[in-house]
């Protein structure tokens, strides 16, 4: 166990690319909730829970989170190749076009801010290039990794923090829709958080050829909610 | 592989970030404007934040690029804000400059990108690093207490615009109080009335716009010859 006194500027990036502050527009994005909320499919906070849990087992976390481990390992090994290839994956493996767009915007946006005090990190200045290039995406949980690591978080602490910033975002969409209160929604947080230890400790070490998804209900939520005429939220 | 927004043109297009109140008449004046500036060859681009619909956006779109040919119907783009307009535009502007660049690089010959965004007078101010020009627009019938009341919006804009004059007299609201206000609380920077349903005063916005933002420089495209 970590000594009380070991604190570290590694600790302080790892709470500042958490922060909900950190300016990478996903706050616009709500992965559907709103169709759902529409429907009147999601009234308790119980219902939001299962949803996310969903997202957590069954699509952001065998897909996003594994490419994220699979970024750490690239860089270690230093297979810039495979980084990309990782990329080309990820992207091709999200469904649906509003989601695809948003995560490559918010990818590219926390590449380009953490590029400006980050400086003179490899890796980093590489899978740069290759987004400039149209090479890369820039798709958010490799744009994610390659970030985390130029700032030396290590790879569990980088999924954690992917899962975890995910489950705000929605928390936060579904309290700006009125589906539960502020005091409900940090519950929902803290009940989440084994989902999203298993989440990641289930996914963060597979291979590449082992990503998957499984959320037909959810796909055709964010269909339905990417073709609403009047919504808050990017889908 | 889609093109990304870091496969930009070098050139940053100058930006006017137009905010304001719900119904304040900011689409109205961009309709309005737009035209004008078409007139004297300049080609523009249209982001519209809207917190709830596309209809603002599809509005323009239709009267602009469809019934006016006076742009390509890509070149107006709603963007949805997850209920915060304010941080779009501010604290985290990031989706509006990643569609932004995108634009650039899509429509590098654009003389400029207008950026609409609801926003009350306390908090509505717009990035420097999303907007290179502020204009934000009330309407005369919240009130002649408008300006007084101040805040980022009207403190802070480039050029206030106070709309809808037509109405002043129906709502009670004096247009001398709000004159003499808007001179207090802004100094030297400038204020307009406008109507614009009827089009009056907005060709004072394109001559500002011409001036403080294009510097009165030839259509961009011009150059290019």
């Amino acid at each position: 166990m970590n000594m009380d006194n070991e604190i570290s500027l590694e600790d302080l990036s790892f709470l500042q690319l958490s922060d909900s502050f950190f300016p990478t527009g996903l706050y616009t994005t709500s992965n559907g909730l709103e169709a759902l909320f529409y429907e009147g499919k999601l009234k308790k906070p119980k219902h939001l829970q299962d949803l996310i849990k969903t997202f957590l087992f069954q699509q952001i976390g065998p897909t996003d989170c594994t490419a994220l481990g699979n970024v750490y390992d690239c860089i270690n090994s230093s297979d810039l190749a495979e980084i990309l290839r990782t990329d080309q994956m990820i992207y091709s493996m999200k469904l649906i076009e509003e989601v695809r767009e948003a995560s490559v915007r918010s990818g590219i946006q926390l590449l380009r801010c953490v590029n400006s005090f980050v400086l003179g990190n490899a890796i980093l200045e590489h899978y740069q290039r290759l987004v400039k290039n149209g090479e890369a995406s820039g798709v958010y949980p490799v744009s994610f990794a390659v970030a985390c690591n130029s700032l030396s978080i290590t790879k569990y602490r980088a999924g954690l923090m992917l899962l975890y910033g995910f489950t705000i975002t929605v928390v936060a969409a579904a309290i700006r829709l009125g589906i539960l209160q502020h005091l409900e929604g940090q519950k929902v947080i803290h009940n989440l958080k084994p989902s999203i230890l298993s989440s990641v400790h289930s996914n963060i070490q597979k291979p590449l050829s082992s990503m998957w998804q499984f959320a037909p209900i959810i796909d055709i939520t964010q269909i339905k909610h990417e073709q609403m005429d009047s919504k808050m939220f990017v889908t | 592989m889609k093109k990304s927004a870091f496969s930009m043109s070098p050139r940053r297009i100058p930006r006017i970030g137009i905010g304001g109140p719900v119904g304040c008449g900011k689409t109205m004046l961009i309709e309005q404007v737009v035209p004008l500036l078409s007139l004297d060859g300049y080609k523009v681009g249209i982001i519209s934040n809207d917190v709830i619909s596309k209809e603002d956006a599809e509005r323009m779109r239709k009267n602009l690029a469809t019934e006016k040919g006076l742009m390509s119907e890509d070149l107006v783009i709603g963007v949805a804000t997850g209920g915060c307009p304010h941080t779009a535009i501010r604290e985290d502007p990031s989706m509006n400059i990643s569609i932004v660049e995108e634009m650039e690089s899509k429509h590098d010959y654009l003389d400029l990108i207008f950026i609409e965004s609801g926003g009350d007078n306390i908090t509505t101010t717009f990035s420097p690093a999303l907007a290179d020009y502020f204009i934000y627009i009330i309407d005369v019938s919240a009130g002649d207490k408008y300006p007084r009341k101040r805040g980022l919006g009207i403190e802070t804009c480039d050029l206030l615009v106070i709309n809808k004059i037509d109405l002043a007299p129906h709502v009670g609201a004096s247009l001398k109080v709000m004159e003499r206000d808007a001179k207090r609380i802004r100094g030297d920077k400038p204020f307009i009335f406008v109507n614009s349903r009827t089009g009056k005063g907005t060709k004072e916005v394109a001559s500002y716009i011409i001036k403080d933002v294009l510097f009165e420089s030839p259509p961009w495209t011009s150059n290019k010859k």
